[in-house]
């Protein structure tokens, strides 16, 4: 009888004191999937809360308290969405400044994820500690990457952790040419070392599964798009970013306090590594490109577990944009330009290491914040990874629980979802009922 | 050398433990090492060290403000008290790593502070609250101990 059929449930809640930040659940009644959950932690609701009534010219430093892994992306959206609403325009030697920046945190993120994370789910280890004991290279390697990164962070960002030197319209003292010039050295072996890291993660085992996502990025002619660019899609959309709302909309869902993003007409989409290079491939540097095509990449990729692959690519790419833009830099003169506050509504994208992080804000004449909302990625890519568990738990039915646990966990941790961590799920529970 | 490693987001409630006891042990002239999210950061700020402290919240099932002291000795850390960060690495992974890599302080000792609220945005619990001097100076007579 089917209503006796065997039932598989597979839960994960996160860490007690953090308890009801998001949990996974995946329900299976004989071969067919009944229900998967994917519910994640949202700090930037909290924060678009502690925004109204600051003035303009805190929320960068404001939001970029919202994640200690990616505070630059919080800073350059919310810089751009107010330079957008004051009617200024970054020189193009500040801009320059904030692109640097960013590539640091694309280094230190995707490295902690990709080595530190997400590698050992491909090596059979536990987590990196265990992975430390064998492959102490591997470890030391991925250390030292992280911390070029880091490295550029605190140089221009005056801190590595939540920098204080970024505002709205430039940074308040321009590093000197020498300052940046001491970095070359660490991001020329930074170049090299994520090379041959590239080619060490290619040769991992993937899991044979592809979905037809639709590709959701920025894309700025001229450049593989970071801290500007107009949204675009594989579908064709080609959007400014303050027409966002227009296409995209978040929806609640009934059982469980998580938005959903879906865009109009299409439904649910992705955003992050697999995205920007499926829409941007021809604008990576011919150094990135080269590697791609060394390793098998192809100019698109629709597997998620690959996406370890593309963002070694990307940490490739971040190092050698780091050393062009480092090999031409001027020092901004004056180092920001003055932002007048008026009242209106801006708009603020740029390319998080998980995908598009999107702002707005509605301020008044005296630069007070009336209204924030903040997209995070992890949130666009929230259903997107529900229908990814479905495919892989359809596909890997044969899989005993414990085993087939992991392989959720894994397919989770190909989106390097900010929800925090790898740690929990290796809490995760298997229920038969 | 010896230093504190004080760990924890002011904006999450009592997990705020860790930078407002910073505060008081920089007020008093003791070497502070912050991390606020991503505990590998630790492993070259305290390879090589005498001592670390670490400051941090913890989740054991105790009374709000309940301070734990453990010293950790060779083995891993507890993993009961619930030393856990929101981020991709725990206080515990990074003391096994630092270990692995020989990149972890001679000896470390947790003073953990029992918290019963850590959603974003919540107040520190005014038994934590009360407990934080006391704290602090625990911290300091560890670090000036022989």
């Amino acid at each position: 009888m089917s209503d006796e059929r065997e039932t598989r449930e597979i839960r994960t809640d996160y860490l007690a004191r953090v308890e009801g930040e998001g949990a996974m659940l995946v329900r299976v009644r004989g071969d067919e999937v009944e229900e998967v959950q994917f519910k994640i932690f949202e700090p930037p609701r909290f924060f678009e809360a502690l925004l109204r009534g600051r003035q303009f010219t805190e929320a960068p430093d404001i939001t970029a308290r919202i994640c200690g892994i990616c505070p630059i992306a919080y800073i350059a959206s919310s810089c751009n969405a107010m330079e957008a609403v004051c009617g200024i325009e970054l020189p193009e030697q500040g801009r320059l400044l904030r692109r640097l920046i960013y590539c640091g945190e694309w280094i230190e993120s995707h490295v902690l994820h990709t080595a530190m994370l997400h590698a050992p789910d491909f090596l059979g280890y536990d987590g990196a500690v265990e992975m430390a004991r064998d492959r102490r290279d591997i470890v030391e390697t991925a250390l030292r990457l992280k911390k070029a990164g880091n490295e550029l962070m605190r140089v221009v960002g005056g801190r590595e952790v939540h920098p204080i030197n970024l505002r709205v319209g430039g940074v308040y003292r321009a590093p000197s040419r020498a300052e940046l010039r001491a970095l070359v050295p660490e991001l020329e072996w930074a170049r090299e070392a994520s090379l041959a890291f590239t080619r060490w993660v290619a040769g991992f085992d993937f899991p044979d599964f592809e979905q037809d996502y639709v590709f959701v990025a920025l894309r700025q002619p001229g450049e593989y798009a970071i801290e500007r660019g107009r949204i675009v899609t594989s579908t064709g959309l080609d959007i400014a970013v303050s027409e966002y709302e227009q296409h995209f909309t978040e929806t609640h869902v009934a059982r469980s306090n998580a938005l959903h993003s879906t865009l109009a007409g299409v439904g649910n989409y992705l955003v992050g590594p697999l995205a920007r290079y499926a829409l941007n491939y021809p604008e990576l540097s011919p150094l990135a490109r080269e590697i791609a095509a060394e390793v098998g990449l192809g100019e698109v990729c629709r597997n998620p577990f690959r996406s370890i692959v593309v963002r070694a690519v990307e940490t490739v790419y971040a190092a050698d944009e780091a050393l062009r833009i480092i090999a031409e830099y001027e020092p901004p003169d004056p180092p920001g330009v003055e932002a007048v506050p008026r009242a209106g509504t801006g708009h603020g994208c740029s390319e998080a290491p998980r995908g598009i992080c999107w702002h707005r804000y509605e301020i008044d004449d005296a630069g007070t914040i009336l209204d924030a909302k903040i997209v995070p990625p992890t949130s666009q890519n929230q259903k997107t990874i529900e229908e990814d568990l479905v495919g892989v738990v359809k596909q890997s039915l044969h899989l005993p629980d414990d085993e087939l646990a992991h392989r959720c966990e894994q397919t989770i941790r190909n989106y390097d979802p900010c929800i925090s961590c790898a740690t929990h799920f290796l809490r995760l529970e298997v229920e038969r009922t | 050398m010896r230093a504190a490693a004080c760990l924890g987001s002011r904006f999450r409630g009592d997990d705020a433990v860790g930078p407002l006891v910073a505060d008081r042990l920089r007020a008093a002239g003791a070497a502070v090492l912050e991390c606020d999210d991503e505990p590998t950061r630790l492993l070259d700020a305290w390879a090589g060290l005498d001592l670390v402290v670490i400051v941090d919240a913890v989740s054991s099932g105790a009374a709000a403000g309940t301070v734990h002291r453990v010293e950790a000795g060779e083995g891993p850390l507890p993993r009961d008290l619930g030393l856990a960060s929101t981020h991709a690495f725990s206080v515990p992974d990074a003391l096994e790593l630092g270990r692995a890599l020989g990149r972890a302080p001679r000896r470390v000792v947790v003073i953990g502070v029992e918290g019963a609220a850590f959603g974003m945005g919540d107040p520190v619990t005014p038994e934590v609250e009360a407990a934080l001097d006391g704290v602090a100076e625990a911290v300091l007579a560890e670090l000036g101990e022989g």
